[in-house]
């Protein structure tokens, strides 16, 4: 059986021993629970928390933004890729909707300038001028919707070469513009004209004309050469036939005599004299 | 400046555009990509104080010679045939290409090149020429560029004379 006395003894022995341990600790850890309390004033107030954590997430955004393509260039490129080539029935659906909208408002704009252009037709054909050219016209049977439509959009030479028909050598150019180098430019066009020419089995007949959008390449074939055209705008017969007439008049002029003299002189006189008969003229004004 | 016309031809695979990239260009590609019709460029060589224009015409490779149009060969000054060392199908009907050749350029100049030299040891090019059935002109590396320039040089070199 247990004493009474002893165990209340025993008891305040060991609350004073709590006492005193609590004590110490709270001598010993005085400063580190200061220090916990004020980790936990910042960590709780989100005020303090974002001062603290604020610059250190500032300063890994911003090496992210100038890291990046370094390191996920590559992933983010494939993802991409795999992502576009996985949806690109999505895709399409919506991109289609913004080309109609883009190939509309392009279409507006252009009937626009043909409706502006027809105007300014009509007000020149009841000029002085313009009815003088109609009556013109109407003695020939061109009808004045024909005149007015050939004149909107008017074929300008650009460029001119004259080329050995066999080995596709350039015997003299003349050019508006600055294309590649006119020699592969001769040389590339022969070798289409002989694929062209030996593909179709057309016998002894010759590519007459090279179409690309609103460009074209009118070819005059000649025994030894060729004379290649490239012009833009739209061509009429009567303008191809413009063309030809003075195509024959400056080879029988100013080539026949001298291409196989095969010296600079030759290549010179040729090339001067393209840019006088042709650069930058309108096909009808070619006589 | 003399302008020729200089036509290379030869089995597909051989290392015609590596030739041409090669010279033209200095550039070489492991990738293979067929040539489709032709491709037309042009390099200006200087040889003996005279100038030369070279337009080159990288044309398709075709099996046989005859398959190739004819027209791309008029008026051509000079022939590169191009076969390849590691592969005999390329050069066993050598003899009859270089005999219709010699029908159709008319009296041009036709070198005989044997390509891919970085392929195969120098006791099995000394082999392979045994067994090509006609004298090859030069051995060439488009990968390289071992002797690239020197052809076309000497080519150009026989052209202007």
């Amino acid at each position: 059986m247990t004493n009474p006395i002893m165990t209340e003894q025993n008891n305040k022995t060991q609350s004073d021993e709590e006492l005193l341990m609590e004590k110490l600790r709270s001598i010993l850890l005085k400063e580190e629970r200061q220090k916990v309390q004020r980790l936990e004033t910042i960590v709780e107030t989100k005020k303090n928390l974002s001062e603290k954590v604020d610059p250190i997430i500032e300063e890994h955004i911003q090496r992210l933004k100038t890291e990046f393509p370094d390191h996920y260039k590559q992933v983010v490129d494939r993802i991409v890729e795999q992502k576009i080539k996985d949806s690109s029935e999505e895709i399409l659906n919506t991109i289609y909707p913004v080309f109609g909208q883009m190939i509309k408002k392009y279409i507006a704009l252009q009937f626009q300038l043909l409706r502006e252009s027809i105007d300014q037709q009509i007000k020149n054909t009841f000029s002085t001028k313009g009815v003088i050219g109609n009556i013109k016209a109407r003695l020939f049977g061109i009808k004045t919707s024909d005149v007015i439509i050939s004149n909107i959009n008017k074929p300008i030479i650009s460029e001119v070469f004259v080329i050995e028909r066999d080995s596709g050598l350039l015997k003299g150019s003349a050019s508006a513009v600055s294309t590649i180098d006119q020699d592969v430019v001769a040389g590339m066009l022969t070798a289409i004209k002989a694929f062209v020419e030996d593909a179709f089995d057309g016998g002894q007949q010759n590519l007459g004309m090279i179409e690309y959008d609103t460009h074209r390449i009118f070819l005059q074939n000649f025994p030894n050469y060729y004379i290649a055209v490239a012009m833009s705008g739209s061509i009429s017969t009567t303008e191809k036939s413009n063309l030809t007439d003075r195509l024959l008049a400056f080879a029988d002029k100013e080539i026949n005599n001298t291409l196989f003299a095969s010296s600079e002189e030759s290549f010179k006189h040729i090339s001067e004299q393209l840019e006088i008969y042709f650069i930058g003229k309108e096909i009808q004004l070619l006589t | 400046m003399i302008s020729k016309k200089v036509i290379l031809t030869g089995s597909f695979g051989v290392g015609k555009t590596s030739l041409f990239n090669q010279f033209i260009y200095s550039k070489f590609s492991d990738r293979y990509l067929t040539t489709i019709g032709v491709k037309v460029n042009k390099k200006t060589l200087e040889i003996g104080g005279k100038e030369l224009s070279m337009l080159l015409w990288d044309i398709a490779g075709e099996v046989a010679q005859d398959k190739v149009p004819t027209s791309y060969f008029l008026g051509a000054s000079g022939v590169i045939y191009v076969c390849d060392l590691t592969r005999p199908s390329t050069y066993k009907n050598l003899d009859k290409d270089i005999e219709y050749l010699k029908g159709i350029i008319n009296g041009g100049i036709i070198k005989i090149v044997a390509n891919k030299s970085d392929l195969v040891s120098a006791e099995d090019i000394e082999r392979i020429k045994s067994e090509i059935p006609l004298p090859i002109d030069t051995i060439t590396s488009a990968k390289t560029g071992d002797n690239v320039n020197d052809l076309f040089h000497a080519l150009g070199a026989e052209l202007i004379d």
